[in-house]
């Protein structure tokens, strides 16, 4: 059954590459894009557990960085960690309210946006320091709070039709 | 035996796997940069995103503006007095334009220059936007099967965009003036102080002066220097004087350029393929 799996990481990162690249593009908050390739690794690793939100998030993260001239690696180890980090902390949540997606929306992308920032301050790269990047993640990160109710019910209902019976959550 | 692969150790053991190939990667393209495997399938990513960016901003552009208007709506209003401004600035120098262009004529055919700056390009449509927001990119429909090759420079009608850094067959990837790693040659108009002009992930760009006594003001027009062997042909316009730092002591002189180009709404592109070779 690893062949839903794969369909759908390979579905979903494809489409997102592509919404995120052309539609969304210069849909700009503030002057920050859009996190859309995040924003699908937190709702699959909400949905479908810490496994596939870090196999997701390291595969949307890996494209994203040989889509760029951005070191190849970097955006795939913030992701990873993310989905992994959402995964294990949704776990842990016993009862849900409908706050949640849009507040782990929220906390993830404002976490993995600055993570990426100090990973790329750690290899030297020129990524943008201090209070600006404190701005960008606070605006990326409302920016995916606000796309979560458009987004996230058509990402977790996608991850359910391709979730095979013996899933790895 | 069975404690060791249930299922939060299976999942641990997968990241721990995922995130030593993403130091690894890390290494090999910090090693190979530009030339190596990854690049490779970089472009096969793009060759094949390419046509898919340019299929959906053909079919779904009006749902992409009504995004970009929603969210740009608090700054219109800035926006509506900032070109007024430009209108007017515009409308003035209409006038000198006529009289300018003749004595440029003039000149260019009095030094044998006629034929330097007579450049050979290709238009091209942008695409996409590249997808972090660390980086200031934008995809193009034309690539290598179109003559495009990597360090063209790439203009709009107002003045300098950047330079193509990738390549697949019919889309490339063009890194904007305004990313912090783009560095440009330039000098002023009015007195050819030169200096290097590079993004500072604003909406102005870093110009420093090679001359920290260079004689600047406000307003100036910086265009491009252009030298043996550089990327860009010289006089490319790029944009004015925005703001002066003041005198530090130092060894250059930093000023700050507002670019010709709105790089927010860029659509069509020339690509600098050459000089003609009808000379």
């Amino acid at each position: 059954m690893i062949y839903k799996r794969t369909l759908l990481v390979a579905l979903l990162t494809i489409t997102g590459l592509v919404v995120e690249t052309s539609i969304l593009g210069e849909a700009t908050l503030g002057g920050t894009k859009p996190q859309l390739l995040l924003l699908m690794t937190v709702a699959l690793a909400m949905g479908e557990g810490p496994a596939l939100g870090a196999g997701f998030g390291f595969t949307a993260g890996l494209a994203t960085d040989l889509l760029t001239g951005l070191p190849a690696g970097l955006t795939a180890i913030t992701y990873t960690i993310v989905g992994y980090a959402v995964g294990r902390t949704r776990a842990q949540v016993q009862t849900p309210t409908a706050w949640l997606p849009a507040a782990m929306e929220f906390a993830a992308t404002l976490g993995g946006v600055l993570l990426y920032g100090g990973i790329s301050l750690l290899v030297g790269q020129e990524a943008t320091g201090g209070s600006a990047l404190v701005v960008h993640a606070l605006l990326a990160a409302c920016y995916s709070a606000l796309l979560t109710p458009f987004l996230y019910p058509l990402v977790r209902g996608l991850g359910a039709r391709l979730r095979p019976a013996s899933a790895l959550r | 035996m069975m404690r060791i692969f249930d299922r939060p150790r299976r999942t641990r053991l997968l990241v721990a796997l995922l995130l030593s190939a993403a130091l690894v990667l890390v290494t090999i393209d910090f090693r190979t940069k530009g030339e190596g495997p990854l690049d490779a399938i970089g472009r096969g990513i793009m060759a094949v995103i390419g046509p898919l960016q340019d299929a959906v901003s053909h079919a779904l552009r009006p749902v992409g503006n009504f995004f970009a208007g929603f969210t740009q709506v608090p700054s219109l209003k800035g926006e509506i007095s900032r070109l007024q401004r430009q209108n007017a600035l515009l409308e003035q120098r209409e006038h000198q334009v006529g009289d300018i262009a003749r004595e440029n004529d003039d000149l260019r055919r009095l030094l044998g220059l006629g034929k330097r700056l007579d450049l050979s390009t290709t238009i091209a449509r942008v695409t996409g936007v590249g997808p972090s927001n660390f980086e200031h990119t934008v995809f193009i429909d034309r690539g290598s099967s179109d003559g495009i090759r990597k360090d063209m420079p790439v203009v709009a009608g107002a003045g300098l965009v950047g330079r193509v850094v990738e390549t697949a067959g019919r889309s490339a990837r063009v890194l904007l003036l305004i990313d912090p790693s783009s560095a440009v040659a330039a000098r002023l108009a009015s007195n050819g102080e030169t200096g290097v002009l590079a993004g500072d992930a604003g909406d102005q760009l870093r110009f420093d002066l090679f001359d920290p006594e260079a004689a600047v003001k406000l307003a100036d027009e910086v265009v491009t220097s252009g030298y043996q062997g550089g990327v860009y042909p010289a006089g490319i316009p790029i944009g004015t004087i925005a703001r002066l730092q003041p005198r530090s002591g130092s060894l250059s002189r930093r000023v700050w350029v507002r670019p010709f180009v709105d790089f927010t709404s860029l659509d069509y592109l020339l690509v600098i393929t050459g000089e003609r070779t009808t000379r």
